[in-house]
């Protein structure tokens, strides 16, 4: 026992000294910088709270939070539903299954950055043509070009990869279910529809939950997508949260200010995943 | 378990003690002096291969590493006092960042300085600042944002260079009747929307921003007209103007898409290379009505710069010695399609006619983008105008992001 133990100390180490050098410490460093006027280079002074005072007058900051929580609710919901559609199709007894699974997690397997430089081809190139040749007005422009659209290609594109993951999250749920209950229930005479909300969800729920938090989380942080898509144009209607802390802050000699936007924008993700749990994992309990 | 463990920490430690083996051979056994050149510039990189391989068998005992990448490459290695030995970097805030922090060699008392072109210097100059007196690098070629125009079409269409800002009009408005497309705007890409600064050279002054910075102007009194050229020109326009990022507008452009384009000089390449045949001509935007010519925005793309601490300094100014060669540079200037800075070397390109006249009486002025203050973002706001059109919100928030970043 005592040498157990002496095993996981030992395999612990390693990971908790990787974590603080590479995590824990730059995150600290950060703070601290966020009470300086450092450029990420040169000279620096304390300047105070004023980074933090300065980003609530900050138009562009407010913007871009707000971009960002339309952009992760919709984009949330979106995937969840979708996902959990394919995971139920992918789950039934279908020809194909295997592969039919293996072809709809491949999106997960590329890269963010290719897949949104390919879709950035189909929105400016693609669709144009076919808008054209067809003589659709609304198809025959870039929608990554329109101010009141590009947030929609970039939805389009995110979703489009992130469904992968969170299918394969819903149809490890779903294996767990044991086909007894839905074959009782269907004695009872149940329908497809009592079944899914009466057995299927509930037993799903903490799936569910997870994948509520994951996603959302994941799109709020939403970066490389926008880079290659818009750049957080036309004008700056897409500029994520992620994307303004590193051009600001890397490009735009601002590093000690949005520093203060991290930090910042770190506590916010952590209330919305503590309050997500909370809510969701509630909800599954009482249902179950 | 633990034997296992052991194993494998050895394996780390060696393979680490193996690559700082490998960053470590500045001393070489053999006698031959290593240096760090790093170079920031992507187009340039085949070039600066081809006079490095030049170089080197003209001085056997000196070996040139080249460098290139973001230049956080810099900023970063400024804080840890570890750049490289040589520099070449743009005319950019970078530059003056460099220079006030005192870590490059002042080149005020060489000879080099003498053979170039005193606006180019007097440019790298302002980026300094008044606080620190010193040449600090040697430009070396110089970019400039003309009106390049396709000059078959131009032709085809009887057309004549406009110069004056109604004539540009006229000309832009013959087009369209025409049913060609006048300009191929690229305006996806935020960072094209570069006329605005002749506007503002032109129209605002070319000391706008230092105005700016003591209180005495501001967007809404001085860009008035600026803006609402910018919007006049977006009439002529093709139907995706924000659409079209860069790299298609090239092409678009040399497919013969539209009659003019709106680039810097860098374009050139890329587009002669979507199509070789392609016969192409510049000249100034003409700002304003004023018949003498419109000031042409010409900034420092390269400049070459060395560390005041190297360990080398005999050999990296034997390289500099070598760049600023007139032959050398001639060829970086054919090569890279660069406007010149050292005196006597002439960019011959019968493309760049139209604007020889500019270049040699200094009717030029660097770009004021550069004044700007780090961190603004102005293209992306000078975007959005063009998509709002409303002029008014438009000029009240420059104004106000300056001084938001400038009070920080």
């Amino acid at each position: 026992m005592k040498n157990q133990k002496r095993m996981y100390l030992i395999i612990m180490i390693p990971a908790v000294l990787l974590f603080f050098t590479f995590h824990t410490y730059p995150a600290l460093q950060g703070l601290f910088y966020s009470f300086t006027n450092w450029k990420g280079y040169g000279d620096w002074n304390f300047v105070g709270l004023k980074n933090y005072l300065n980003l609530f007058e900050d138009k562009r900051v407010l913007d871009a939070y707000i971009f960002t929580f339309k952009f992760a609710i919709i984009s949330t919901i979106l995937v969840n539903f979708l996902s959990l559609l394919i995971a139920l199709g992918l789950n039934g007894k279908i020809k194909f299954q295997k592969t039919l699974r293996a072809i709809y997690f491949l999106p997960y397997i590329l890269s963010g950055l290719i897949v949104a430089f390919i879709f950035n081809f189909i929105f400016a190139h693609f669709l144009p043509n076919i808008g054209d040749s067809l003589g659709i007005e609304f198809l025959s422009k870039n929608i990554l070009g329109d101010k009141n659209l590009a947030w929609i290609g970039i939805v389009i594109v995110a979703v489009w990869q992130a469904v992968a993951f969170n299918t394969l999250l819903y149809l490890a749920g779903l294996v767990t279910i044991t086909e007894d209950l839905y074959e009782a229930a269907s004695i009872d005479g149940a329908g497809v529809w009592t079944k899914f909300w009466k057995i299927t969800f509930p037993l799903i729920a903490p799936f569910f939950t997870i994948n509520m938090v994951l996603s959302m989380k994941g799109f709020l942080m939403v970066f490389d997508q926008i880079v290659a898509l818009t750049g957080g144009g036309p004008g700056t209607s897409t500029e994520s949260i992620s994307l303004l802390i590193y051009r600001d802050g890397f490009d735009g000699g601002q590093f000690a200010y949005q520093s203060a936007n991290a930090i910042i924008y770190f506590i916010v993700i952590v209330i919305i995943s503590v309050l997500q749990m909370r809510v969701l994992e509630k909800r599954g309990v009482e249902n179950s | 378990m633990l034997k296992k463990l052991t194993v494998g920490i050895i394996t780390v430690a060696l393979g680490a003690s193996l690559l700082a083996g490998c960053s470590n051979d500045k001393g070489n056994a053999d006698g031959k002096v290593t240096l760090e050149l790093y170079n920031n510039k992507q187009e340039s990189i085949e070039t600066y291969k081809g006079l490095i391989k030049e170089f080197e068998s003209q001085n056997p005992n000196i070996e040139i590493k080249m460098e290139t990448g973001p230049e956080t490459i810099i900023t970063t290695g400024l804080t840890k006092n570890d750049l490289p030995d040589l520099m070449s970097i743009g005319g950019s805030p970078l530059y003056g960042e460099l220079g006030r922090a005192g870590v490059l060699y002042d080149f005020s008392d060489t000879d080099m300085l003498k053979k170039i072109n005193s606006t180019y210097v007097d440019m790298i100059g302002d980026l300094v600042g008044p606080e620190k007196d010193g040449v600090y690098g040697l430009p070396y070629a110089a970019n400039a944002i003309p009106v390049i125009y396709n000059k078959t079409k131009f032709e085809e269409l009887g057309l004549k260079v406009p110069k004056t800002w109604d004539e540009f009009i006229a000309t832009l408005e013959k087009v369209k009747a025409s049913g060609e497309t006048p300009i191929y705007f690229t305006l996806k890409d935020s960072w094209t929307a570069l006329q605005w600064y002749t506007l503002e050279a032109n129209i605002a002054g070319k000391d706008f921003a230092e105005k700016k910075n003591a209180g005495k102007t501001t967007f809404v009194e001085s860009h008035d007209q600026v803006a609402d050229k910018m919007l006049t020109l977006l009439k002529y326009g093709h139907k995706d103007n924000f659409g079209v990022g860069y790299g298609d507008g090239n092409n678009a452009f040399a497919n013969g898409e539209s009659v003019f384009y709106l680039q810097g000089n860098w374009a050139i390449p890329a587009i002669e290379k979507a199509n070789p045949n392609i016969k192409l001509g510049v000249f100034p935007l003409p700002a304003t009505n004023k018949s003498d010519q419109s000031t042409l925005i010409s900034s420092v793309d390269v400049l070459l710069a060395m560390n005041k601490s190297t360990e080398h300094k005999d050999e990296a100014m034997k390289f500099i010695k070598f760049m600023m060669d007139e032959e050398v540079s001639q060829k970086y200037i054919d090569e890279q399609k660069a406007l010149p800075t050292i005196k006597g070397v002439l960019q011959q390109d019968p493309s760049f006619e139209g604007i020889k006249e500019n270049l040699e009486s200094g009717n030029i002025v660097g770009s004021p983008e550069y004044k700007y203050p780090v961190g603004m973002a102005p293209a992306n706001i000078i975007q959005e105008f063009l998509i709002e059109k409303d002029k008014k919100v438009f000029l009240k928030k420059m104004d106000k992001e300056w001084e938001k970043i400038s009070n920080r």
